[in-house]
């Protein structure tokens, strides 16, 4: 009777799988339970977010549930074999954990959750080998696109290149071949051809191999990024709007906004220390206008740079002067740099010394 | 997984086959009759090795490698460092337990403009791996190296699957046809210029 009971209550369990998961459930035996999953990560039905799916299978003995059912994966997509361990320990785990309960929706939604924590591509771009996604995944990556057949992952621009470069290979092996029956007629062809048509005729040849696991795939399976291409290159398509919105994602995806709050917040720290030298727009800078220390400390000292800097000839020409005039009047030499050197430390105080060494110099070169 | 090929026996090679004189006589006086440049154009790029410099992409790509390599070479192979990113120079020692164990030989890696669109050239230097699907001038009958190249391939996969070939190999001799092959090629043609066929993928 109980036993009866038990078994009822089992069944019910199967009965509730297949009800949350409909088509993606299929029971292979009844009792003792034994079924396999399709498991998805959420990603509220949006397939080009997808990176990740795995169908898994449960078999349950007579014992069920007292002893935790055996679980299994029989087929995946876009897991290297890190997250896959990850994925069937992480389940056993909690069939451990649950058992002599009910436990077939409970283990199902465990790995959904744990598929929808590693739905992001993994690793390099197996085309330049660079990563997909950078380290912190906040920054400079470039866009990139997967396989709809086989859930590999390249970067956009990298695919584009590898597609056109098999088109192209095609083609000229369609045209040695066409070469070979019937040549004039081909050149012609080739004439005619502008390359907008070209172009579509690369969409028309419709498959291509996967560069990793040669999965063939459908052309329709990379239109998004053909029409990338075709908006960037070849112009006149109506696809602005799907890249405004692949900008507008990635201008409000949570990377962008986090380095926003993160550099607002360094802006106003360096506010708060007046770290900032900036600009005062109600002032208008005026030649001959006095400007306080304070405010523009970086500008007060190039000008007395500058201030330096045009004494600085002087000086050298003056010390020039004392040592071509030492040659001839040595007497007169410690008077004059004396004067020189009052000059350069009490600045337009003075003006007569230095005006006078400009005076003197002229007539010294004549001199000589 | 098709492993080997072999160069087709004469009388299946087709007009692009480039090695017999006659058939060369051939294309020359059909290109002047069509004295299309297009033409010449698809002729290059399926036949003429290439020797120009890397593109940006290929030096990006082959950098990278190199990185990787250094971090994590294939057991039993070795890169001789030089400055020439475009041609690689690697030591390969026959793994244990092989009729080539202990046994050093050379392998020379010429990489094209478009790498790695296209297939890297692949040879032995001298003295090549008595092999049957080695011959005597180095070329390699391979598939990865020429039909099912992949751009996701790398010199290190490359690298694995002619040590597996060589591992796997019974008997040290030369195919049947090494000769005429060798004969052949005389005037330097490049592996990749020939076009080969299934042979066998038992060895």
């Amino acid at each position: 009777m109980m036993a009866a009971m038990a078994e009822d209550d089992v069944r019910l369990e199967v009965e509730a799988v297949q009800a949350v998961y409909g088509d993606d459930s299929q029971i292979i035996c009844d009792f003792p339970p034994h079924l396999t999953v399709h498991i998805k990560p959420r990603t509220a039905d949006d397939s080009s977010q997808q990176f990740v799916e795995t169908t898994i299978g449960i078999k349950a003995s007579t014992k069920y549930p007292e002893e935790p059912p055996h679980i299994y994966i029989t087929y995946m997509k876009g897991m290297d074999d890190g997250r896959q361990a990850h994925l069937i320990t992480s389940i056993r785990k909690r069939a451990e954990e649950l058992s002599s309960f009910p436990m077939l929706v409970a283990l199902c939604e465990e790995a959904v959750d744990l598929l929808t924590n590693m739905n992001h591509p993994e690793g390099d771009c197996p085309l330049c080998l660079y990563p997909l996604l950078s380290d912190d995944r906040s920054g400079a990556s470039l866009p990139f696109m997967k396989l709809m057949s086989c859930y590999h992952c390249f970067h956009c621009e990298c695919m584009i290149r590898f597609w056109m470069w098999t088109q192209d290979k095609n083609e000229t092996k369609e045209m040695n071949q066409t070469l070979e029956t019937a040549p004039a007629l081909v050149e012609v062809q080739r004439d005619d051809t502008s390359p907008a048509q070209v172009f579509q005729g690369s969409t028309n040849q419709q498959k291509g191999n996967c560069p990793v696991c040669r999965k063939v795939f459908d052309a329709k399976d990379i239109e998004h990024v053909l029409e990338y291409l075709a908006a960037n290159s070849y112009v006149m398509n109506p696809v602005e709007a799907v890249i405004d919105e692949e900008d507008k994602a990635v201008l409000f995806s949570e990377s962008q906004n986090n380095r926003r709050k993160k550099f607002d917040s360094i802006l106003k720290l360096q506010q708060e220390k007046k770290g900032l030298i900036e600009p005062r727009k109600d002032l208008i800078i005026m030649p001959g206008m006095f400007l306080p220390e304070s405010v523009e400390p970086a500008t007060t000292s190039a000008e007395e740079d500058k201030i330096e800097e045009c004494r600085d000839p002087a000086r050298n020409h003056g010390l020039h002067l004392n040592g071509d005039l030492s040659m001839k009047a040595t007497a007169s030499k410690p008077n004059n740099s004396n004067r020189r050197r009052k000059g350069s430390f009490k600045g337009n105080i003075n003006t007569e010394s230095s005006r006078k060494q400009w005076v003197v110099k002229p007539i010294n070169t004549s001199k000589q | 997984m098709r492993i080997l090929l072999h160069p087709p026996p004469r009388d299946r090679g087709s007009m692009i086959y480039a090695g017999s004189s006659e058939r060369f006589a051939l294309i020359i006086s059909l290109s002047f009759a069509l004295n299309s440049a297009l033409f010449q154009r698809s002729m290059i790029s399926s036949t003429a090795p290439s020797r120009k410099a890397l593109s940006k992409i290929a030096c990006g790509r082959l950098q990278k490698e190199l990185v990787e390599w250094q971090v994590n070479p294939p057991s039993g192979f070795k890169h001789k460092v030089t400055d020439n990113l475009q041609s690689w120079i690697i030591e390969v020692v026959g793994a244990a337990g092989t009729l080539y164990a202990n046994e050093t030989y050379q392998l020379q890696v010429d990489f094209p403009e478009h790498y790695p669109m296209e297939a890297p050239q692949v040879i032995f230097l001298p003295a090549a791996p008595l092999h049957p699907h080695i011959y005597s001038n180095g070329h390699i009958c391979l598939d990865i190296l020429y039909d099912s190249w992949s751009p996701a391939m790398t010199v290190s996969s490359i690298c694995v699957s002619i040590v597996s070939m060589l591992s796997s190999s019974t008997r040290k001799q030369r195919p049947a046809d090494n000769d005429r092959y060798v004969r052949k090629c005389k005037n330097g043609r490049s592996p990749k210029e020939t076009r080969w066929w299934f042979h066998d993928d038992k060895v």
